[in-house]
């Protein structure tokens, strides 16, 4: 072959819109030398610290690829809108988790310098995953966010939970690859690419492949979001894990897991258009219905909150069945809006749990407006943005979802939506009655930081503010879903 | 619609006031909360008699004090406030009874604990309630709706009665899922927009314009009526009504009933009517015979109550049944019969739950069994609780004689027949006032209980007397008021029903 040819075809990477990935790479095998190099003592002061700077140094490095949008490596990254968007959201809740996580740890006497490192690697996946159409780096991605929280989610000293949790996890997750890459392959038969724009766009009489493959592709994703009847893992996993990990699990994983799914939406075709709009409208009916209604008789809050995610993995693959450019705007804003309340609601019983009698019992939260009147005030807050009241977040959501089922004219999801949200008021206001609106029984004592009062102040705030005026992140939202369908 | 732009931003401010006097019940000591409320409810009642002298009565139709702040353009959300005749007769209404809910708690021994959450609920609930009345954007106005379920969630669940949590939880429920129903319904009509002409709205204005085709209309209506049905509440609908009233403090129950159940009427009125005429006017005959059932049905269970709150509050739904019933025949008459029973109710329930709140801060008992002639020793108060009672009764000189007059009237616009049925309903709504005024005048109480009684004085008898005024009148003069909304019924009737005027 001709040389010269061959140096043509050879693409120099625009590593200025990768830039906040090696940023994140670099900051990723920083924390993982210090952790190796420093005394415990340290660790417990430096590696918080590199972490903070890091993320912000993420957070501005976003600024770039927002100005430079564009594919590079091949085209195997893409940069756009949404890309970037998602990216914003994972960093800045990341970073609002962070303070609560070195508290957490030396609450429950066990600390693990190795959490820091794992978790710049498992955003690392999460920027990759977020900005890709080309299966194997969904693949690698994919991996690289599920390690990570299986990790994450057994580490935490002496918990038995915490390990079945991970366990259950892992095998589920292994699982919900091995279909993905099955799925992949299908689809590379079907159509000699391995990028979701050309699979989705290659025209062919035979769809078989396409159908099959792409079945086994998002049936691997279902397990991940948490949809019914792949769920299993979900409830014991949140449980289980240390409450930093499962408020980063709720949020930025929902987040992630979300956006191949996401990517998908736009090249449904009229093909499959109908088999697409039912298959995934009956499994959203399903994950609402069934969320909502396990919820309401659980006893354990953090198993409770779970079941309220399930339940909201719902409500966003219902507008994920319509697929036109307001359905995927209610997607990404509830994203968005899902990421701030779970991670706000998760992150209150992280404080809480920093009392050792604290079990994250129901009964618990009884006239805690007279113990902790501002941890009740946040958390009343949380719930009421869960339950979709105005004018928080989950109310713009959820009136979203509601466009968009009705711009497709699927009335019977709107209705098992309505039913379902329904059946929420039930445990939800049942949380805001137990705070407010009984005597006081007991006393409970936490502390907070600085920190972790300004990131439940920043959260709560967010779930109210971005519901009351959605256009400070609209031009986000509008931009991520339009350029999916425009290209 | 016209719409006429003010230099003062009457409404902006008169929902503003309460959020900064809430603020102001934050910061200073518990000991003021109360005083800071009643600056702060003045204050807006005060605003709302100057924005009344304001007001263009030759133009009543038109939206006036218009102001338009746009909150997310692609999807045309716009905070849009303005007020009609209709709307303002509301706005006075809510800045009226909220201040008189405010003068009674402070005269109230039953409210003693957590007073600055108390009066901060009212606060909020005011300004909620005025966004409701006069949002001209549907989403806005969704917003407002559903925020005044929160403050009377913690009024009902906090200083409510024996049964107050599972009345919280049941107005809560019921309200919060029948208006998921609405929300379907807006967002459903703005898609339906964007469809027709290419943007989305949630726009009054911009939607009433609007050509549905039949079908689509008459389920966007059902979409709409669920959510007012229960709100207002019509009698298959009720069921968490007198829960509500019965636990909620008395405050509570004055502000429920007097503005709280109007925001369903006007809604119905404003959007079921004013959006969807063809399918209003289809579903006529059906919603009709639904209102007078509601009376009927209403007002035989208020006559079975034992407790005197839980009559009260049935009473509540039989007026709601009349204002239903004259709403949907859907002629000049009957609407001008179902505005001025709106506003007539609202001060007559408000006084009658104020009655059974004296009553039993006297005599600890809401049990008819017990108030046999309890009111005898109380001249002052005794005198009032007729004139009140007179005036839910319909009594001519009462406020809401002209509610029912006005609806024999428009059914007799269609049949003799229909006019009867209206007058028998009536009948039975007069029945349950006097077998109330029966019980408490003219019983003979057992011997053994020998109890003197204080008659009513302080802040109770500033309140009663805030409310018996303008029942009076209402029923004395009630052009007044008819002229208050005259323009708004006649475009109603012309323009969008397209009746023969």
């Amino acid at each position: 072959m001709d040389l010269r040819a061959l140096i043509g075809t050879i693409e120099i990477p625009d590593l200025k819109k990768f830039l906040p990935e090696l940023i994140l790479l670099f900051l990723a095998f920083l924390l993982f030398t210090l952790e190796l190099v420093l005394g415990k003592r340290q660790k417990k002061l430096v590696l918080p610290l590199v972490s903070y700077v890091g993320y912000f140094s993420v957070l501005l490095s976003l600024l770039i690829p927002w100005r430079y949008p564009g594919d590079t490596f091949y085209g195997n990254f893409t940069n756009d809108p949404l890309a970037v968007t998602v990216k914003l959201f994972a960093t800045l809740i990341t970073l609002a988790i962070l303070p609560f996580v070195p508290t957490y740890y030396s609450a429950k006497r066990s600390f693990y310098g190795e959490f820091f490192y794992i978790l710049a690697f498992t955003l690392l996946g999460v920027f990759i995953l977020a900005s890709s159409y080309n299966l194997i780096i969904i693949y690698v991605a994919l991996e690289l966010v599920s390690v990570g929280f299986y990790i994450l989610t057994a580490l935490l000293r002496g918990s038995t939970p915490s390990k079945e949790g991970a366990f259950k996890y892992l095998i589920l997750g292994g699982l919900s690859i091995a279909l993905a890459s099955y799925g992949a392959a299908f689809m590379y038969i079907y159509s000699g690419s391995l990028d979701l724009r050309e699979i989705l766009t290659y025209q062919s009489a035979d769809i078989h492949y396409l159908i099959l493959g792409l079945v086994f592709f998002l049936i691997g994703l279902a397990v991940k979001i948490g949809a019914v009847p792949f769920h299993y893992w979900l409830p014991d996993a949140y449980q289980g894990a240390p409450t930093p990990v499962t408020a980063l699990m709720a949020s930025v994983g929902k987040l992630a897991f979300f956006i191949p799914v996401v990517r998908v939406v736009p090249l449904v075709e009229g093909k499959f258009l109908v088999v697409w709009t039912i298959t995934v409208g009956f499994i959203a009916a399903l994950t609402m219905l069934f969320g909502n209604f396990v919820a309401l008789v659980q006893k354990d809050v953090k198993r409770l909150l779970a079941y309220s995610s399930i339940a909201h993995s719902g409500y966003i693959l219902a507008a994920v069945a319509v697929s036109k450019v307001i359905g995927m705007k209610a997607i990404v804003y509830f994203l968005v809006a899902y990421a701030v309340m779970s991670a706000g609601s998760f992150l209150v019983l992280a404080l809480l749990e920093k009392n050792p009698e604290w079990e994250n019992k129901m009964e618990q939260f009884t006239g805690m407006r007279f113990a902790l009147p501002y941890v009740a005030f946040a958390f009343l807050v949380y719930m009421i943005a869960l339950l979709g009241v105005p004018p928080t977040v989950g109310f713009v959501g959820k009136a979203l979802v509601f466009m968009a089922l009705s711009f497709d004219k699927l009335w019977w999801l709107a209705f098992i939506m309505i039913l379902s949200t329904a059946i929420s008021t039930g445990y939800y206001v049942r949380l805001i009655v137990l705070m407010y609106m009984h005597e006081k029984q007991r006393d409970i004592k936490v502390s907070w930081t600085v920190g972790e009062g300004f990131s439940l102040a920043v959260l709560t705030l967010a779930s109210v503010l971005l519901g009351i005026l959605p256009s400070l992140i609209w031009f986000l939202v509008k931009a991520s879903a339009e350029n999916l369908f425009t290209g | 619609m016209e719409r006429i732009s003010f230099d003062f931003p009457f409404i902006s401010v008169s929902i503003a006031i309460p959020f900064v006097f809430s603020v102001l019940i934050l910061i200073f000591r518990e000991a003021f909360a109360k005083y800071i409320a009643l600056l702060g409810t003045g204050l807006v009642f005060l605003l709302s008699l100057i924005a009344l002298t304001w007001f263009d009565f030759g133009k009543t139709e038109a939206v006036q004090f218009y102001e338009e702040y746009t909150i997310l353009g692609e999807l045309g959300v716009k905070l849009s406030l303005g007020m009609d005749g209709f709307s303002l007769l509301m706005y006075l209404l809510t800045t009226l009874v909220s201040l008189v809910a405010v003068v009674w708690s402070m005269g109230d021994e039953k409210i003693k604990h957590r007073l600055k959450e108390y009066y901060i609920a009212f606060l909020l609930t005011e300004a909620f309630v005025i966004g409701v009345f006069t949002s001209f954007d549907l989403i806005v106005f969704y917003v407002f709706y559903e925020l005044t379920l929160l403050p009377m969630l913690f009024v009902i669940g906090v200083w409510g009665y024996k049964l107050r949590l599972y009345s919280a939880y049941k107005f809560f429920v019921y309200i919060f899922i029948s208006s998921l129903f609405l929300l379907l319904g807006i967002a459903s009509l703005s898609v339906y927009h964007y469809k027709e002409k290419g943007s989305f709205t949630f726009s009054y204005f911009e939607l009433l314009g609007l050509n549905i085709p039949n079908g689509f209309e008459i389920f966007l209506f059902l979409l709409f009526f669920i959510a007012f049905a229960v709100k207002t509440p019509i009698v298959p609908f009720h069921t968490w009504l007198p829960d509500a009233h019965g636990e909620a403090p008395t405050a509570g129950s004055v502000v429920l009933a007097a503005i709280l159940l109007k925001m369903g009427t006007y809604a119905l009125v404003r959007f079921n009517i004013g959006l969807f005429p063809d399918a209003a006017k289809a579903l006529a005959p059906y919603l009709v015979a639904l209102g007078i059932y509601s009376i009927i049905m209403a007002s035989w269970m208020t006559i079975s109550q034992t407790n005197i709150k839980r009559f009260v509050a049935y009473s509540s739904v039989s007026h709601m049944g009349f204002v239903v019933t004259a709403m949907f025949l859907l002629t000049m008459e009957g609407l001008r019969a179902s505005i001025i029973e709106m506003f007539a109710h609202g001060l007559t329930s408000a006084g009658l739950f104020m009655v059974a709140g004296f009553i039993y801060n006297r005599l600890h008992t809401f049990n008819f069994a017990s108030l046999r002639g309890a009111i005898k020793f109380m001249p002052l108060f005794a005198t009032i609780t007729a004139a009140i009672a007179f005036a839910a009764m319909g009594l001519p000189g009462g406020s809401s004689f002209w509610g029912k007059f006005l609806t024999v009237v428009a059914a007799r616009e269609y049949s003799t027949a229909l006019a009867l049925i209206v007058i028998v309903a009536a009948f039975f709504s007069g029945a349950y006032v006097l077998y109330f005024m029966k019980t408490l005048y003219l019983d003979v109480r057992e011997e053994s209980v020998l109890v003197h009684f204080r008659d009513v004085s302080g802040y109770p008898l500033v309140a009663f007397l805030m409310i018996l005024a303008p029942v009076l009148v209402v029923g004395l003069a009630p052009f007044v008021f008819f002229a208050f909304y005259e323009g708004v019924i006649q475009y109603i009737v012309r323009y969008i029903l397209r009746l023969p005027f």
